[in-house]
């Protein structure tokens, strides 16, 4: 990158079902918070990015509805889409806008409101989040199925088990029920996740994310800028690794892990010139509990195939070697998925600034990851942090 | 209060993959491969993007095949609801091409597949 650029300012709102509200006020909750968190007011802002999916919605070109309820008309010329990616690929658009010179203030504002229609549509269209022609219109594929296509793989090549994946679950419930701004703060055990209905087998009704509404937003600034402001926590963008795949989940040669995470990965540390194991604390993309697991594997924490492993020793929690997800991950925290990206950095950021609460996490080096997947693996971004 | 429905209605192009189409009619699988370079295309492709030539050929795909993974369906999409479950896998042909189909039969990582039609789609029998 040309200019440093670093995180001075993070909202984010409660997540739900936010029938209470249109993507407007909702986006509202985030950016409010952000400008009060950085101490700044729209007219600092240079430009404004907009991640939203917005098929789920009735705005389905919510960016202009957004910009004006907040305060940035003239200020919002671009909204991003990558799929469940679209927030990191909303702070990939904003960082980049300040590395280059053109901007030195920028929002990313991340939002969806993905509960406006039914169940059975909002799988009709995550069906479609592949190859439409090649996948949905002859199988009758949805969301579930495609990650389900990697967990049966998984556990026949490496063993792993529905009681390992329902592992992930518990933990990222266990962590929601502290997180004020979770869907859900329910706690939940190995067997209601076994007994919980199939959706697409092995997937069950309780190894997924669910279908959330939710806004996140994030303030990137220069290093002059941080000097001009005097943020005292300013919280660096040290790599940023990015990649992607086939749309044709067939043609990928393999299912155990997702490439583009892995090369993601490797750009992040190689640009950041850290070791997986340098990582203290990351956010991962917990779409469903198969997921984490691979995350893992694909991030370089573990050996391939030993993702389950980490996970049962409780390595991955609070205070343990690499810890993951404290704010409930996308499976209860929830995963409006213009959203999810920003939401991780607002974690990541807390938890760096040692805002955290109860579930803050002990750091030495202060080196947060988060790890970002569109699609089941059609877009990856990956991105380093530290204070 | 309820939103205005929006109801989208598509028209998709019938005649490009022609081929393909009239294939699963006769239980035949068909690939598309670049005649300049020997590219092969699963889906099949007009245009070669490594050679940057559109002269293909239709390839007629190996029936034998082995099953990678599998899911089964139970709850379903949208134009789907009333299907049976159904399982979806992914399999790898002889020629090495990897494939979506629905499976008829139990399935199972590793086992060997019979790869044909139901006249609209791939399908793979179980062979036991
Ligand atoms: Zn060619």
């Amino acid at each position: 990158m040309n200019r440093k650029v670093a995180v001075i300012g993070v909202g984010n709102s409660k997540f739900g079902k936010r029938d209470d509200v249109t993507i407007r006020e909702l986006a509202w909750e985030a950016v409010k918070e952000a400008l009060e968190d950085a101490g700044l007011t729209q007219k600092d802002i240079n430009i404004t990015v907009i991640g939203s999916t917005a098929y789920r919605g009735t705005e389905i070109y919510p960016a202009p509805p957004v910009s004006e309820y907040c305060g940035f008309v003239g200020k919002s010329p671009i909204r991003v889409e990558a799929a469940c990616a679209t927030g990191s690929s909303a702070a990939f658009t904003a960082i980049n806008l300040i590395a280059s010179g053109l901007a030195d203030i920028v929002m990313a504002i991340g939002v969806d409101k993905m509960t406006e229609v039914d169940t059975a549509t909002s799988l009709a269209i995550g069906g479609r989040g592949g190859n439409y022609y090649w996948e949905f219109q002859l199988y009758g594929t949805t969301f579930p199925t495609y990650y389900a296509l990697y967990a049966t793989r998984h556990m026949a090549v490496f063993g792993t088990t529905e009681e390992d994946m329902a592992l992930a679950s518990v933990k990222a419930h266990k962590y929601a029920s502290l997180n004020e701004k979770a869907h859900f703060r329910n706690r939940i055990t190995v067997e209601d996740v076994l007994k919980s209905r199939v959706i697409s087998w092995p997937i069950k009704l309780l190894d997924s994310s669910p279908i959330s509404d939710g806004s996140a937003a994030v303030i990137f600034a220069s290093e002059e800028k941080v000097k001009e402001l005097k943020i005292d926590t300013p919280i660096w963008v040290k790599g940023i690794g990015y990649s992607s795949d086939t749309s044709y989940i067939a043609a990928r040669g393999e299912w155990i892990g997702l490439e583009a995470a892995r090369d993601a990965a490797v750009k992040a540390y190689k640009m950041a010139k850290v070791s997986p194991m340098d990582i203290e604390y990351a956010t991962v993309h917990d779409c469903f509990s198969i997921a984490e697991i691979m995350a893992y594997e694909d991030l370089g924490f573990v050996d391939k195939g030993k993702g389950a492993e980490l996970l049962r020793e409780g390595q991955t929690e609070k205070d343990g070697r690499v810890a993951v997800n404290l704010f409930g991950g996308l499976k209860a925290k929830g995963h409006p998925l213009g959203a999810t990206g920003l939401s991780m950095i607002y974690e990541i950021t807390k938890q760096l600034r040692e805002e955290a609460g109860p579930v803050q996490h002990s750091f030495k080096r202060y080196l947060a990851l988060t790890h970002n997947v569109g699609g089941t693996g059609h877009y990856a971004y990956v991105m380093i942090f530290n204070r | 209060m309820d939103g205005i429905p929006l109801l989208f209605k598509y028209t998709v192009p019938d005649k490009l993959y022609e081929k393909f189409w009239e294939g699963l009619k006769k239980g035949e699988i068909y690939a598309s491969r670049c005649k300049k370079c020997g590219s092969l295309y699963f889906p099949p492709q007009r245009d070669c993007n490594k050679c940057m030539s559109s002269d293909m050929e239709w390839v007629k795909l190996k029936e034998e095949g082995e099953l990678m993974t599998f899911s089964i369906v139970k709850q379903k999409p949208q134009g789907f609801e009333s299907f049976p479950d159904y399982t979806v896998a992914i399999v790898r042909n002889l020629d090495g091409v990897n494939l979506m189909c629905w499976v008829k039969g139990e399935p199972k990582v590793g086992k060997k597949v019979k790869l044909t039609t139901d006249g609209q789609r791939l399908i793979c029998e179980v062979i036991e």
